[in-house]
């Protein structure tokens, strides 16, 4: 009787649900994986380490892969080697190294970041990390090395639960483990200013501050005479560039047009997701790591002005002749 | 008394007063010569008198009425005021018909074939003007707006990868620079070099 008590209390102090305080509801809104993520931030800015990558992209025009060595030295910075012979890798290493503090707000937002379990890359432990969409479908994996804290590997998936992007370390080679020396703070970097947006708007330029799949503006700059936006959902990017103009499509070597919606779009195949067309007086060129359908969703959203019929055309010239003849104009 | 002279006519005619019709016949009593054209003129009015009225011509209608065929009956007049029964703060308005003269003018046009010829040259300025005017209007409202760009793909495609916000990594061949969201260019610390052939 006392063997069989001994033996129960061992079971239920053995037991990893005895830590469970946090009642199931709560622990489930929470963002568990969060720090974890936070870390991997800081390990990726602070952590000297050289290794290969993989990266593998399942884009509109098929499957694209590339073998990158990386080298990250601090106060250096992270220097890339494309493998001869090897593809465009796109999106480069550097997008599961270190993602600044603003990015894990926008992810943080977007998605619920948990915990997953364990797993195993290139011979180390790690720490699985699952982003979750609101419909509790998975968004993006992170495996983080449970030593040094890297994200040794990163996938993400569309809303059909494909893989579209992945990319891992084949060989990491670390030196001597040392502690983290800070914890990363929250809201360190610089938020995005909504006076340059204004003063965009001032100058013309229309944009909108979301697109289609969570996708939030994180950055808006005028220069060269085109306006770059950079929109994110903490995953994925998709950077949308504004020129003014109308599309010489006489020059698009290498794109192929298609229809989409009833205006004319130009693609190209690439390890990016890149479209070009026009409306409106401009041209709009998107180039996107992000999930096709995401990206698609995104070019959709943004301005598709069809082509104007008879009798618009004759009201845009008799208000060309008027501004023309007008002498206040 | 002298002759009658030019008072036979108005003597035949009834037109002396009392007193020179009295005289005038007195001295016809006495004067043969007058008596004689007296005679002579009242048998030649009596003759004219016994004469028929001129016949009509036949076809003097029907050159009348095909006078007016071409251009038919003209369009009534445009009036500016309203009609006399309509009113204002309960006082009639007067028309044009109260102030203006009435409606005289002649009911077709008579300037036939000429008339036509005018009326096509206007209608053929007419149209020849409004067919450059349309043109025009379509020509300027087809004119593109802007000059005929070329998206810089390899320009973007490196920005995209700068601004990525998992990192910040560079494809250019030396360390780069990439605008902040300020404005300011800063360093980026991630270089892309390609790899010697081994």
């Amino acid at each position: 009787m006392i063997v069989a008590a001994v033996v129960l209390l061992g079971l239920v102090m053995g037991s990893p649900s005895w830590a469970a305080v946090v009642p199931p509801e709560e622990q489930e809104s929470e963002d568990t994986g969060l720090p974890l993520l936070r870390e991997a931030a800081l390990a990726g800015r602070t952590q000297e380490y050289t290794g290969v990558q993989t990266l593998t992209t399942w884009g509109r025009s098929g499957v694209s892969s590339s073998l990158v060595d990386v080298s990250n030295t601090p106060g250096s910075g992270l220097t890339i080697h494309p493998e001869p012979g090897t593809a465009d890798p796109g999106s480069l290493a550097g997008g599961m190294s270190a993602p600044p503090e603003e990015m894990l707000e926008v992810l943080a937002r977007n998605f619920r970041i948990v915990t997953a379990g364990r797993g195993s890359v290139c011979g180390r432990d790690t720490l699985v990390v699952h982003a979750l969409r609101p419909d509790g479908s998975t968004a993006a994996r992170f495996w983080i090395d449970e030593a040094s804290r890297l994200v040794l590997r990163r996938e993400v998936l569309d809303g059909r639960g494909r893989v579209t992007h992945a990319g891992a370390f084949i060989d990491i080679r670390l030196p001597p483990p040392r502690r983290l020396t800070r914890t990363p703070e929250p809201g360190q970097q610089s938020r995005l200013d909504v006076d340059g947006l204004a003063g965009l708007r001032d100058r013309g330029w229309t944009f909108p501050r979301a697109l289609p799949g969570r996708l939030e503006l994180f950055t808006a700059e005028e220069t060269g005479g085109y306006l770059h936006l950079g929109y994110s959902d903490g995953l994925s990017v998709v950077s949308v560039f504004v020129q003014r103009g109308s599309l010489d499509e006489a020059r698009l070597a290498g794109w192929h047009a298609t229809a989409r919606s009833g205006h004319t779009i130009w693609i190209r195949d690439s390890a990016e997701q890149e479209t070009i067309w026009a409306s409106g007086g401009h041209v709009y060129t998107v180039v996107a790591d992000a999930p096709a359908d995401m990206v698609d969703a995104a070019v959709a959203a943004l301005p598709h002005e069809s082509d104007p019929g008879f009798w618009a055309r004759m009201g845009r010239g008799a208000g060309r002749l008027l501004s023309w003849i007008n002498p206040f104009g | 008394m002298s002759h009658l002279g030019e008072r036979v006519s108005a003597l035949v005619d009834g037109e002396l007063n009392h007193g020179e019709r009295e005289r005038a016949l007195a001295h016809l009593t006495f004067c043969a010569d007058c008596r004689a054209e007296v005679d002579s003129v009242r048998a030649l009015k009596n003759r004219l008198r016994s004469l028929e009225g001129p016949a009509m011509p036949a076809d003097l209608s029907m050159s009348l009425l095909r006078m007016s065929e071409p251009g038919g009956p003209l369009p009534p007049r445009v009036r500016p005021f309203p009609d006399a029964s309509h009113t204002f703060g309960g006082v009639p308005i007067p028309s044009m018909h109260s102030i203006a003269p009435p409606d005289n003018r002649p009911g077709g046009r008579a300037s036939g074939r000429r008339g036509r010829a005018r009326r096509a040259g206007y209608v053929a300025v007419g149209m020849a003007s409004a067919a450059v005017a349309f043109g025009t209007m379509f020509v300027a409202g087809g004119i593109e707006t802007g000059p005929p760009v070329v998206p810089q793909m390899e320009k973007f495609a490196n920005q995209h990868k700068q601004t990525a916000p998992y990192g910040s990594p560079a494809v250019t061949p030396s360390p780069s620079v990439t605008p902040s969201r300020q404005g300011t260019p800063t360093p980026t610390p991630a270089t892309l070099t390609p790899r010697p052939r081994q």
